[in-house]
């Protein structure tokens, strides 16, 4: 568990004037970004090349037609739950780190009843797979959170070591009893057209996931800003104690957090399985899990953040790739931004103290 | 028969040290109150600054060093995220690993036009301590013929390394840094200063530690080269409780599951699924650690 910190509970207290909270989140929110790209400039500028005119590039590739913006936006599909997935779970100080993990056992879950049901179940086998990929997600993050709450077992080492579980247990799976008869290594067979979700905007990837995404960001808001157990979900993770003494259940919510958490990656794995890929093999998640958990800390778990980070982060993605093919520019100057971004994020910019301890 | 264990010896031997450098280096910045996430990454960049030194000074040496300075380098950027700018050291961790692998991935693809793997020309590989006629000792004898420097000086560190924590003074520290740091600071020294100090110990020997990888035997960088071995030494020091000795077992452990991984697969086994024992592992002894002490503070 990780305490809110006091700076969250003053903000309960005494609290500052609309505008200035939303401005102060709109530049927690820029801040990091900004001086990633600003690295991100650097390391261009490093090796000789325009980061202004690159820049444009991307923004022009990420946004500049509708076909660009349907792109983008399928990128940031799949962005959209892990992030909601991740922020629930920090709402509350709960430090989960296993979206991915999550994300991925969903995915093969979709996937496989996504080809192994019959045809004839038609329209029906979306759902029984997106269901199905949403209670295996939610029974493997439930297992951190049941640790957690009864056996105060750190939840960041054990949803760590959960991801490379959840890569072991799938991997095996794709090579042996899923394992495609007709295409070769590592994947299952391709679902069944019925099951596949349906395309927005062809010939674009954008699929009916993205609008699912929207539903997923939309309900979070919801549960968030107008339910008794959103409120309490949030102050268990301002003050555990103070949620304790008023009566609010902290092992009880963890685990309810938890639970959500993988519903909604099971979703996000369901929705890439069905709408982008269309079948399950090595390699699922482009560290989808952790690109979510960047949004999550840049957005500081607010619903409008989650989607303004989801489509940034998804337009580096696919701007990423045609910068790629037009410019000499690596893909990986995504990674390079994406990490500044996360480290940014979670240093404290007002308090650098260099060269003294400042104490508590 | 006997000359498949002596061959099963050696390759555990060897593909310990990687896991086993980093894990010393994690179990020290653990003890002075950092988990460090970001040994993978520091692997990694020590791994790839090892092969272009070596290529470019022919010294395996100079290789060494490099790497485990160049490392020490990252490690302390990271740290002071943490103790100066307050950063959560899990999320600033995991930024690392992203981080770096993304600039190595850009360097290499950039600059030496390559997607993957790096070659270099005239890489000077680790040299073996001993001569090569140790080989006809009975068992051990491979084992000792593989020994490399920095598998000596991992398991020279393992040994001495109980005795540093418990009995010098920067041990001392370091271990009153994790433990209390109200104290440190109250006799007047600075627990942030001694914190860096930790994690600079980390990166040196995640730095140690890809440079084994790298120059042990194959004389080339790859971005797949440390394959989670960062989270098995992570893996080591929890499930060991940062008890060097015990951590040292534990990565022995993961060594030999690997080395036998092919003669397990050819048994049967799956190797993935083998590959997740580490990891469930330490969940494992993390809920009967917990578990216990309930049930003690119950009676």
């Amino acid at each position: 568990m990780v305490d809110g910190g006091s700076e969250n509970v003053v903000a309960i207290d005494a609290r500052p004037p609309r505008w200035t909270l939303a401005a102060e989140n709109a530049m927690r929110f820029s801040l990091p970004v900004l001086l990633a790209f600003l690295a991100g400039a650097v390391l261009l500028l490093a090796i000789g090349e325009n980061p202004v005119a690159i820049y444009q590039l991307m923004l022009s590739e990420g946004f500049g037609s509708e076909r660009r913006i349907a792109a983008t936006l399928s990128a940031s599909t799949p962005l959209l739950f892990t992030a909601v997935a991740t922020a629930v779970c920090f709402r509350s100080g709960v430090f989960n780190v296993g979206v991915d993990g999550a994300f991925v056992l969903g995915g093969l879950g979709a996937a496989v009843i996504g080809y192994a049901l019959p045809v004839a179940l038609g329209w029906t086998i979306a759902p029984l797979a997106i269901g199905s990929a949403m209670l295996i997600a939610a029974f493997w993050l439930w297992v951190p959170g049941v640790l957690l709450a009864k056996l105060e077992v750190d939840e960041v080492v054990s949803t760590l070591m959960l991801n490379f579980v959840a890569l072991g247990i799938s991997g095996f799976l794709v090579n042996s009893v899923f394992l495609s008869e007709t295409s070769g290594n590592n994947t299952t067979e391709t679902i069944h057209e019925v099951a596949e979700l349906s395309r927005l905007l062809p010939p674009s990837t954008l699929h009916s996931g993205f609008l699912l995404g929207l539903l997923c960001v939309l309900g979070y808001a919801f549960w968030t800003q107008r339910t008794p157990q959103g409120f309490e979900a949030a102050l268990v993770g301002f003050n555990n104690r103070f949620a304790r003494s008023v009566g609010i259940s902290v092992p009880g919510t963890i685990i309810l957090v938890m639970i959500i958490s993988g519903l909604v990656s099971g979703a996000g794995g369901a929705a890439h399985a069905l709408g982008q890929v269309h079948k399950f093999s090595d390699g699922f998640s482009a560290g989808y899990g952790f690109t979510g958990m960047a949004i999550a800390l840049l957005a500081r778990n607010s619903a409008i953040g989650i989607l303004l980070g989801a489509i940034l982060f998804g337009a580096l993605a696919s701007a990423g790739t045609t910068v790629q093919l037009f410019s000499d520019i690596p893909l990986d100057i995504v990674n390079v931004i994406e990490g500044t971004v996360m480290i940014f994020a979670v240093v404290e910019l007002g308090r650098l103290t260099l060269w003294r301890g400042t104490g508590q | 028969m006997s000359d498949m264990i002596d061959q099963v010896l050696a390759s555990t031997l060897i593909l310990t040290t990687p896991i086993l450098l980093a894990a010393i280096g994690g179990l020290v910045n653990r003890q002075g109150g950092i988990v460090n996430i970001a040994l993978e990454a520091k692997m990694l960049a020590g791994a790839f600054v090892s092969v272009v030194v070596s290529s470019a000074t022919g010294s395996w040496f100079l290789a060494v060093v490099a790497a485990a300075l160049f490392a020490s380098l990252v490690g302390l950027v990271f740290s002071l995220t943490i103790t100066r700018a307050r950063a959560n050291m899990i999320i600033s961790g995991l930024g690392f690993n992203v981080l770096v692998a993304g600039l190595l991935g850009f360097l290499l693809s950039r600059i030496y036009g390559t997607s993957g793997t790096l070659r270099f020309p005239d890489v000077q590989l680790l040299p073996r301590i001993l001569p090569e006629s140790v080989s006809t000792i009975p068992i051990f004898g491979e084992a000792l013929a593989a020994l490399d420097p920095l598998t000596a000086f991992a398991w020279l560190s393992v040994g001495a390394l109980p005795f540093l924590l418990a009995n010098t003074r920067i041990g001392l520290r370091l271990r009153a840094a994790g433990n209390a740091a109200q104290v440190v600071r109250a006799v007047g020294l600075r627990e942030k200063t001694i914190q860096d100090f930790g994690t600079v110990f980390a990166g040196f020997f995640s730095g140690l530690a890809g440079a084994h990888l790298a120059l042990y035997s194959i004389g080339l960088f790859n971005e797949g080269l440390t394959a989670g071995r960062g989270f098995i030494a992570l893996a080591a020091f929890y499930f060991a409780r940062n008890q060097p000795v015990q951590t040292a077992m534990a990565c022995l452990l993961f060594g030999l599951l690997d080395a036998t991984q092919i003669r397990l697969q050819t048994a049967g086994y799956p190797p993935k699924l083998m590959g997740t024992l580490p990891y469930v592992m330490v969940i494992v002894s993390l809920c009967i650690a917990s578990w216990s002490q309930k049930k003690k503070a119950h009676t």
